[in-house]
């Protein structure tokens, strides 16, 4: 292939993709076709890497692909994506101008994070962006916005924030986000309360249906009694006063030995 | 040079020859030993450091080194002294290549202080060149020094990451050829050149992936430990970042020079011991080096210790040019929920039982459904101890339990242990002993011991011979 048929493929990925109704499959086949394209183009001629329309095209690419794999649900390949995407995004950003898709897709890897649970690749990526960007480019704002809600433990805020999304390609990642999010409120609902009954816990942890709570009371492992509607929740303060033997034999023998030492 | 020298520069005159005397000296019984006194002896003199001065020391050694690369790489820094761009002329060194480069690393200190960056940059260059073809233990502190100004220059001239493939290779050859000082100073170099840029990621791995010599000098352990405790904030391992940081400020010396240091990392080191959700202490503010420059982190703290969140966002909307100049907004954001925690601590000891809404009032929180949230979310980090009551709307909190009765106190004491057993531990590794004089000394008592001998042995010969001659043995004692 030439850089032209490639350019040409380009544009018609990129359309096929924006459309109303992509065809994700017929797609998927073009962006590895263009991903090959794009290698075999660097081999043969080392010198087009210095080439920014040749970057310009690389960067598309990647973009697409990232694009895709959102679409598709692969998480694995975003990442990928992404990680190829990033000496476009930071740093001199190889002298290119911004893409448009470009805080899209960086808000979308933050969320990602926040998903996974990554909160210290979530900082650090932070990091790296624009003050100017991190306080109002909106696809920006929405994942630190919901990272200090987490944070804090304003579930509540979290839960709108599903209704509020910058792009509806966000919304995938949201949706991972609340099954974890329910996970980590139903492990402070067991701490903080010894009982709740059955429309409260059900509008605390989000549910919309009875049958929805109860297994998942069940998979919890909470006490669930059908006659005075409530559940109930084991505490397990108990064992926190222990004495911890072991522990204390093992420092009194490292004392003993580093005395030893000294004297 | 014909010119009629003044008193001064005769005298750094002869102070470089006498340190040049120390470098060969040094090269000659291969002990670093030498070379670190060579180089104290040039650094006091850096105020005085004149081209005319350097160049006349430089004729002199040449004309007795006689050799053909020395030449070469005399002749690059005479080029840059005379600040005209240098043909990177290949200085392959194959003669005492710790005085070429010595004579190199003052004349780079003279471009640095006469701000002449470009040719500075190009001289370091070329003498980073002559190193990576002369790999000697004696070379270890100079060649430590010259890439500190190599990496220096390029700072200045803000293109830090130009300098980034030289000194990743030099690391690689100074980790291979065991020269310790170069490798510790290369890494800090390499760690302070990523945070530049913020490239915590890499900066992290490349910790990660290397070992930082555990002999290096005191003040660039320092200077990695700062590092360190940056990267790990960032990364929110808020408790190794505290230990690495409180041990940096304890490694750097406390006088005039490092006061910038101290400001530095004293200033993240408030911010990662609020993030621990422990509060400084109120001293640490007075110390008159670090009162002025802490004054914005100490109004921060006392927002923290409060838990008032008003008066955080009013600090941090305040000071936010300053937090930003010290790179640590980010961190500072962080805090937000610190606050709040400190907020809902205060009240859980205030009130044994207290209804949502007035937390909600108290804190400025949004809604009665987010307090419930975080508070639900304390209680199960611990923060404080209480139960809430949904029908009712309120918290209940459990009753105050003595401290001593759980294992803490413990946990504190073996803590403190542990410092100073590792303290003694480093302090006994850290001592030197001079190792000929206690031979010299043990030669001594063997003397001592084998005239004892011979005179119990003579005291028994005299005891048969009676009386007669002890007031002469007396004498010869």
């Amino acid at each position: 292939m030439s850089a032209r048929t490639i350019n040409k493929l380009y544009e018609q990925t990129y359309a096929a993709l924006n459309s109303q109704n992509p065809n994700l499959e017929a797609i998927g086949k073009q962006v590895s076709q263009l991903k090959v394209g794009v290698v075999k183009l660097a081999i043969q001629n080392s010198e087009i890497e210095a080439d920014s329309s040749f970057q310009l095209l690389k960067r598309g690419v990647a973009e697409l692909g990232a694009q895709l794999s959102i679409k598709i649900g692969d998480i694995a390949a975003f990442e990928r994506y992404l990680a190829q995407l990033e000496p476009y995004y930071f740093g001199n950003r190889m002298g290119l101008s911004d893409s448009d898709v470009m805080y899209p897709l960086i808000g979308l890897n933050l969320l990602r994070m926040l998903s996974d649970n990554l909160i210290a690749d979530f900082h650090t990526m932070i990091e790296r962006i624009d003050l100017e960007q991190l306080q109002n480019n909106p696809f920006i704002v929405h994942p630190v916005k919901l990272e200090q809600a987490l944070m804090e433990g304003s579930y509540k805020k979290v839960w709108q924030a599903r209704s509020d999304v910058p792009t509806p390609e966000y919304l995938f990642f949201m949706d991972i986000l609340m099954s974890t999010i329910r996970n980590e409120v139903a492990s402070c609902v067991e701490k903080s309360y010894t009982s709740l009954p059955f429309s409260d816990a059900k509008s605390v942890l989000f549910f919309s249906n009875m049958d929805e709570l109860l297994k998942f009371a069940q998979d919890h492992q909470w006490i669930v009694s059908p006659a005075e509607k409530r559940i109930t929740f084991k505490s397990d303060a108990e064992d926190t006063h222990l004495f911890q033997g072991e522990n204390i034999m093992k420092q009194t023998l490292s004392y003993a030995q580093e005395l030893e030492r000294i004297v | 040079m014909e010119v009629e020298a003044t008193p001064e520069q005769k005298q750094a005159e002869t102070h470089l020859a006498r340190s040049i005397k120390f470098l060969q000296r040094g090269i000659a019984a291969s002990e670093t030993h030498y070379i670190y006194r060579a180089l104290r002896t040039a650094f006091s003199l850096r105020k005085r450091l004149q081209p005319d001065v350097i160049a006349e020391i430089a004729t002199a050694y040449n004309s007795n080194g006689n050799s053909q690369s020395i030449k070469n790489c005399l002749n690059v820094i005479f080029e840059s002294l005379q600040q005209s761009p240098t043909e990177s002329t290949p200085a392959s060194v194959t003669c005492e290549p710790e005085v070429c480069l010595f004579l190199g690393l003052l004349s780079a200190l003279y471009l640095l202080d006469n701000g002449h960056i470009e040719s500075g940059a190009n001289l370091t260059e070329v003498l980073v060149e002559a190193i990576s073809t002369a790999q000697r233990r004696t070379l270890d502190p100079i060649s430590s020094r010259v890439f500190f100004y190599y990496a220096r220059f390029f700072e200045v001239a803000n293109c830090l990451a130009d300098a980034r493939p030289k000194m990743l290779s030099a690391l690689q050859a100074a980790t291979l050829a065991g020269m310790k000082e170069t490798k510790a100073m290369l890494l800090t170099l390499l760690l302070r050149n990523y945070l530049h840029y913020k490239l915590y990621d890499q900066a992290e791995r490349l910790t990660a992936k290397s070992s930082f010599p555990a002999d290096a000098p005191n003040n660039l352990l320092a200077r990695h430990l700062y590092y360190l405790g940056h990267i790990e904030a960032i990364q929110l391992n808020y408790s190794q970042a505290q230990t690495h940081l409180l041990e940096a400020t304890r490694k750097a010396p406390s006088n005039a020079a490092t006061a910038g240091f101290q400001q530095t990392v004293h200033k993240i080191y408030v911010i990662v011991e609020l993030l621990m959700g422990n509060i400084p202490d109120r001293s640490l503010f007075r110390v008159p080096t670090l009162k002025k420059p802490l004054q914005p982190y100490l109004e921060l703290t006392q927002a923290v210790r409060v838990g008032d969140l008003a008066k955080f966002q009013d600090v941090v909307g305040k000071y936010q040019d300053r937090f930003l100049k010290d790179n640590v907004l980010a961190l500072i954001q962080r805090l937000r929920h610190n606050v709040i925690k400190a907020g809902i601590r205060s009240i859980s000891v205030a009130y044994s039982r207290i209804s949502l809404r007035d937390i909600c009032l108290k804190l400025h929180l949004d809604s009665e459904e987010d307090a419930e949230y975080i508070v639900a979310k304390a209680i199960r980090d611990g923060v404080i101890d209480a139960t809430i009551d949904h029908e009712n709307g309120f918290v209940q909190s459990a009753d105050v339990h003595n401290v001593y009765e759980t294992s803490d106190p413990q946990y504190a004491f073996d803590r403190r242990i542990a410092f100073c057993l590792g303290l003694y531990n480093d302090s006994v590794k850290s001592m030197r002993y001079p190792d000929s004089n206690h031979r010299k000394e043990l030669a001594s008592t063997m003397e001592v011991l084998r005239r004892e001998r011979e005179l119990a042995h003579e005291l028994e010969n005299d005891d048969f011979d009676g009386d007669s001659d002890v007031d002469a043995m007396d004498e010869g004692l």
